[in-house]
């Protein structure tokens, strides 16, 4: 049976309803043939985010650090986000930026992201995320697209997470330097998609996940995925996850992707998470992901703590961020302001980051990309 | 048969037939200690871990301490005209003529293009470089390359760090016997018995980089991958046995001729 919300439903290619039931049903057996799989496809994948695997994670995690090893090395690719916005038209209630919450707007003007790129660039980084909320005159297209085009002046790399855009102005990022655009469905589940995106141009479900189509289809080189785990029911998104990755890996045969997992905690702001998703189901999509795209990136923020970045790092996880600020700039002053996004609980500087890693036996990679390949 | 004592490419002789490979190493430390373990010669490195302004992360600045020539590749490239490009700073950063072409406009899977690789090479040779393209295990394709000026071709045992060995070894037979340039096995090895199998089969070098970085002790597996090449070629030098057929019939076929 597929949803549907008073905003749209799920297309065919994308309802993961099929391999709910086996998700409840797996045992097992099933979850060892999943690993041993040549080839996965949505039986598997279902089988391996399963609580009959969550018996056997410790089988899944060594199967991860495999194929992360084989596929990666012994190295995590570092990112750096800045937040050029926190203007935002979108009612997500669960986003710190949401429309009608009552802290202070401010947007980067460029002689502030002069100054925020130089400040990012003295901590080494050379991969740079440029974030915005929802599509506002104060933070419009035109606006991403310059800062694009100067963060490409200054970075090896620059990806951008912003609003839905057109193909046109997709391909204008592509020529202004952008490598890749990550934008998050943040739930596949039309219905409860409807509950959590109260006004603004983000109710629009379909144009979201068409979004990243568009983005391949403009040629800009990676598109990034994510489901914000915690605001829906976790096996139908995770599924759908995996589906929309594949799809767009057969419709676009030069697709890079790369996924993520974002996760609202239940001790952050006033927004109790209805689904909340424990350390090791966490964990264990990680894995399965892993084990089921061995050669896609998969990225983790620092939204979560020291213990389990530590952890999974190079265990499945092979893109990290660090030193992060969820406040518009805040790399130049470090403001120790409040109003970020979201509850950064990996505050480590980059250094001590770097000593963990180095401790696990992994090298952290700065540069991984260069500016001629864009 | 016989066989030549050095690899030469471009005119430039190497004694080691063991190339490196440099990425996905813990550190820059125990890399530098593997290729000095692989007693590799020729070691190639990707222009997009060049990092010039910030020396712990650039790997270009290690190798550059080392007795080595490198061959700068062009991985990220997803095109001929950009292969071109990364090429053309590759030359000026690292002073090498050497470079290993790399287009594959997949990023996951890293299969080359071979119609942009053929693009490439072609414009690289005019360039003045010594050309290593990466490329699928075509024996057409091989000669293609051949017939440009390329100094060797590089087909893939199989998928870049699948480990899964030569799982193309038919198609490099027929490169092997159509080839009048080294043929050397690139992407896919795993264990130092495949490399030996390769160079057995004729290979005038095979290029190792995960089935080192990712081993348990990467310096002691390029140790061991450097004794393997040299068994192998060694006994491609000596002239394998025939295998034997594996029964005699009862009744020979052939009787009827008596």
């Amino acid at each position: 049976m597929k949803r549907t919300g008073n905003i749209g439903t799920i297309p065919d290619w994308l309802n993961p309803e099929p391999w709910l039931d086996v998700v409840r049903t797996a045992d097992e057996a099933s979850v060892r043939r999943a690993l041993d799989a040549a080839s996965l496809h949505e039986e598997e994948f279902a089988a391996l985010v399963s609580p009959a695997a969550a018996d056997l994670l410790e089988a899944l995690a060594q199967r991860a650090l495999e194929r992360t090893r084989t596929h990666f090395g012994r190295t995590i690719a570092f990112y750096v986000p800045l937040y050029l916005s926190n203007y935002c038209s979108g009612g997500c209630i669960y986003c710190g930026f949401a429309s009608d919450r009552r802290h202070a707007r401010r947007r980067l003007e460029p002689a502030d992201m002069l100054r925020e790129f130089e400040a990012i660039k003295a901590m080494g980084f050379e991969e740079i995320l440029l974030l915005t909320g929802e599509r506002t005159p104060r933070a419009d297209y035109a606006y991403v697209r310059d800062a694009v085009a100067e963060a490409a002046r200054h970075f090896a790399s620059v990806t951008v997470e912003a609003f839905p855009m057109t193909a046109d102005e997709y391909r204008g990022l592509a020529d202004a330097g952008c490598v890749g655009v990550t934008l998050y469905q943040e739930t596949y589940d039309p219905v409860q998609y409807s509950r959590l995106h109260r006004w603004g141009p983000k109710r629009d479900y379909a144009n979201r996940l068409e979004a990243p189509a568009r983005v391949l289809g403009a040629r800009v080189r990676f598109a990034g995925l994510g489901a914000l785990l915690g605001i829906s029911e976790p096996f139908f998104d995770i599924l759908a996850l995996y589906r929309h990755a594949r799809y767009l890996q057969r419709r676009f045969w030069q697709a890079g992707l790369t996924i993520s997992f974002p996760r609202v905690c239940p001790q952050e702001g006033g927004f109790v998470p209805p689904y909340p998703v424990s350390n090791r189901q966490l964990a264990q999509f990680v894995f399965a992901f892993r084990i089921a795209m061995p050669d896609v990136p998969l990225t983790l923020s620092t939204r979560e703590s020291e213990t389990f970045r530590d952890g999974i790092a190079g265990v499945g996880i092979s893109k990290m961020s660090i030193a992060s600020r969820t406040t518009v700039g805040g790399y130049e002053t470090r403001n120790e302001s409040p109003d970020g996004q979201f509850h950064v609980n990996d505050d480590r500087n980059v250094a001590a980051f770097c000593a963990a890693l180095k401790a696990k036996g992994l090298e952290p990679v700065f540069k991984n990309w260069d500016k001629l390949f864009r | 048969m016989k066989t030549e004592s050095k690899l030469t490419l471009g005119g430039v002789e190497f004694e080691s037939r063991l190339l490196m490979g440099t990425g996905k190493f813990a550190s820059s430390e125990t890399m530098t200690r593997a290729i000095e373990a692989a007693g590799a010669q020729l070691v190639t490195v990707a222009l997009r871990r060049f990092n010039p302004g910030q020396p712990s992360d650039d790997l270009l600045g290690p190798l550059r301490n080392l007795k080595i020539t490198l061959a700068p590749n062009t991985s990220g490239a997803r095109n001929a005209d950009e292969a071109v490009r990364a090429a053309m700073l590759c030359r000026e950063l690292s002073g090498s003529r050497f470079v290993k072409v790399e287009i594959h406009p997949n990023p996951h899977h890293l299969m080359p293009d071979p119609i942009e690789t053929y693009a490439a090479s072609k414009t690289l040779v005019k360039e003045g470089f010594i050309v290593l393209p990466y490329m699928p295990a075509d024996p057409v394709l091989a000669k293609r390359l051949e017939d440009v000026g390329c100094a060797a071709v590089m087909p893939l045992g199989s998928a870049i760090g699948t480990g899964h060995g030569l799982a193309t070894a038919e198609m490099l037979r027929l490169i092997i016997e159509g080839s009048s340039v080294p043929v050397i096995v690139d992407a896919g090895l795993r264990a130092p018995s495949e490399a030996a199998a390769a160079m057995e089969m004729g290979c005038g070098a095979v290029l190792v980089n995960s089935a080192i970085a990712a081993a348990r002790d990467p310096v002691a597996m390029a140790a061991a991958f450097a004794a393997a090449v040299k068994a192998g070629y060694a006994a491609r030098g000596a002239g394998l046995m025939s295998r034997s057929a594996e029964a005699v019939a009862t009744s020979p076929l052939t009787s009827f001729l008596t």
